[in-house]
């Protein structure tokens, strides 16, 4: 029999289709089964007392596997890491969050002996044959503050937070613009470098030593470096960037093996989505969890124990648990860039559509490149795919005119080189983007300091140039340097002559 | 005319947009418009359809009348921003209705904010 309605629902109010509900099942806690729920996670309800067991077991599951030398799968073997601990602080709802959870899954016993005062023998779990995981445990805060006019900055803040809550583990401060100051690199373990800047006008990127800067201050580096970006999408990629390395290098210095940082699942799905469509599409393993280790000097395992923990859960725990959250400051019209948009459409989706959000991150995890990478990127650290301009020629108009090299190079102390085959597509991509609104510079800098890790990598790496275009008859006495240069086509034909049919 | 005794708290920064300050109390008529119009007064409900008070109506009211910046931070369309969860009895909204859930006397409301960084 035909259906005689029409399904239409401001004619028949029937026809609208009832609201899907947010939970599954029934409202009583899905582990315990016994209490009524206090929160949905993902269409699952979970009560009050069996949530704090949820987000420990998550943590568990991301970190615990990756704490030994060798990753471990089976529970059998005891925890204990090759080195200490860093845990890098924000200030923000995820670095909270983490350090609460890290503190009180892993180093609550140190507390409790901090608080009792006296050496008791301690038995079960306590005893010292149970060794704690981490030797030694610290908290890592860069503030960013010098690097915009303005800014608030927060270290005393958060020192104190830290104090009063986590009396047991070193507090390390340092500054965004570490990452100009020879000093700081020096106290890491950096080798030392020129001051080598950018030039941003053209995609080939020249570089230039500037042996008598005047901007030697790190601060005025800093801003200069911020001043120069092309876009408030690249000042966002490029600090993330900065913050990340100066995390990793201090870890280095403090002997961690691990580096801990409090990226939610939220925070994740919107790095990748906002990273991928920057060109960071070779490095989406490395959004999740990386290796770092540039120059074989010891490895550091930067993880994100809370990436299958969604921003609702970070909230309710700290509402819960009374945690108090400095906050992050944002950075001036901060909105305009492509982080911020992909930060409100998948605030918006998790909202209607919590797995979705999920699933940007599950299916990241699935992707593998398919080429090897062809050495790191001087900038980021993160693997450098080859062939990088090819590609990027191929899928874009590009100048016409052919760019040449800029006219200061007169000053003869001054070395020019392109800077673009040794950067990833992503880091390319923040140095040469172009807006299409025009960028208002406060300056008209175009001239981009580059991070001491870079300049150290860069000359490296041109000294290898440099000794392959060297004559033969130049030796290092007590070394053996092999050589090897281009053949030219006449060379080749007369080397491999005689296996040719004609 | 019956009314409702709530207990507000706002967490997560939203408090900066109600006067800096983290608790209120409010008292709400039990029955209300069905417009979530918070200033038609008692007499004049008899004249358009009403509903009793339910968190839809609160957050219009507080919009309405306690907010002092900024209400696209707060609401969108008729419900709260996304990036806010909201509590009702320490228990997340989802689980109670959320805008359809029926405001008792002594309840306490939460809103907190997800979106102070991090």
């Amino acid at each position: 029999m035909v259906s005689e309605s029409c399904g239409n629902p401001s004619v028949e109010t029937e026809a609208i289709m009832t609201r899907r509900p947010k939970y599954d099942k029934s409202k009583f806690c899905i582990k315990c089964k016994l209490n009524s729920g206090a929160i949905i996670v993902r269409h699952a309800v979970y009560c009050k007392e069996c949530f704090p067991a949820l987000l420990s077991y998550k943590v568990k599951r991301i970190l615990e596997p990756q704490i030994n030398p060798k990753p471990e799968l089976s529970r059998k073997k005891s925890l204990k890491a090759s080195g200490n601990l860093l845990v890098g602080f924000s200030g923000g709802l995820g670095s909270t969050v983490l350090l609460d959870l890290i503190s009180r899954i892993y180093l609550s016993h140190r507390t409790e002996i901090k608080e009792e005062g006296v050496t008791k023998s301690r038995g079960g779990k306590d005893h010292p044959r149970n060794e704690p995981v981490w030797k030694m445990v610290s908290v890592c805060y860069v503030e960013v503050a010098s690097g915009f006019p303005g800014m608030t900055d927060k270290t005393q803040k958060i020192h104190q937070l830290l104090q009063e809550n986590y009396e047991s583990l070193e507090f390390i401060p340092i500054r965004l613009e570490n990452a100009f100051d020879l000093s700081w690199w020096d106290k890491v373990g950096g080798k030392a470098a020129l001051d080598v800047n950018t030039d941003l006008t053209s995609d080939e990127l020249f570089v230039s030593t500037a042996l008598n800067s005047p901007d030697s201050d790190s601060v005025q580096k800093l801003r200069s470096y911020i001043s120069a970006l092309p876009t408030r999408t690249a000042i966002e990629s490029a600090i993330h960037t900065l913050i990340r390395i100066l995390l990793l290098y201090t870890a280095r210095s403090t002997q961690s093996s691990h580096l801990l940082l409090g990226t939610s699942l939220t925070s994740i799905s919107i790095k990748l989505i906002s990273s991928i469509s920057q060109g960071g599409g070779f490095s989406v393993r490395e959004e999740a969890q990386e290796e770092w280790n540039p120059d074989s000097k010891g490895a550091v395992r930067l993880i994100r124990p809370l990436q299958e923990i969604t921003l609702k859960e970070c909230s309710m725990w700290a509402w819960w648990n009374d945690l108090l959250v400095v906050g992050k400051e944002k950075y001036p019209r901060g909105k305009d860039g492509i982080e911020a948009l992909t930060k409100e459409f998948i605030i918006g989706l998790e909202r209607d559509y919590p797995s979705t959000v999920s699933t940007i991150a599950r299916t990241c995890a699935k992707l593998a490149p398919k080429v090897d990478a062809a050495g790191l990127c001087i900038l980021c650290e993160r693997p450098l795919q080859p062939a990088v301009q090819e590609w990027k020629s191929q899928i874009s108009i590009r100048a016409t005119k052919e760019p040449s090299p800029p006219s200061h190079s007169s000053d003869p102390s001054s070395v020019l080189h392109s800077l673009t085959s040794y950067l990833c597509y992503s880091c390319h991509t923040t140095l040469s983007s172009r807006s299409s609104k025009g960028v208002s510079r406060n300056s008209s800098n175009t001239s981009l300091p580059l991070p001491v890790w870079a300049s150290t990598h860069l000359q490296g790496l041109l000294v290898d140039v440099a000794i392959t275009d060297m004559q033969p008859d130049l030796k290092e006495a007590d070394e053996e340097i092999w050589l090897s240069h281009k053949v030219n086509p006449d060379e080749m034909k007369e080397a491999i002559g005689e296996f040719l049919l004609e | 005319m019956t009314t409702i005794s709530l207990r507000i708290e706002f967490g997560g920064g939203l408090e900066l947009l109600f006067s800096n300050e983290k608790r209120h109390t409010l008292t709400l008529p039990s029955i209300v418009s069905s417009d979530n119009n918070s200033k038609t007064s008692a007499d004049a409900l008899s004249g358009v359809n009403t509903k009793p008070a339910d968190v839809e109506y609160l957050v219009f009211y507080l919009r309405d009348h306690l907010l002092q910046e900024r209400p696209e931070l707060f609401m969108e369309g008729k419900t709260v921003r996304p990036g806010i969860l909201v509590l009702i009895n320490d228990t997340d909204w989802e689980l109670e209705g959320e805008g359809e859930y029926v405001l008792q006397n002594n309840d306490e409301i939460v809103f907190i904010s997800t979106l102070h960084g991090g």
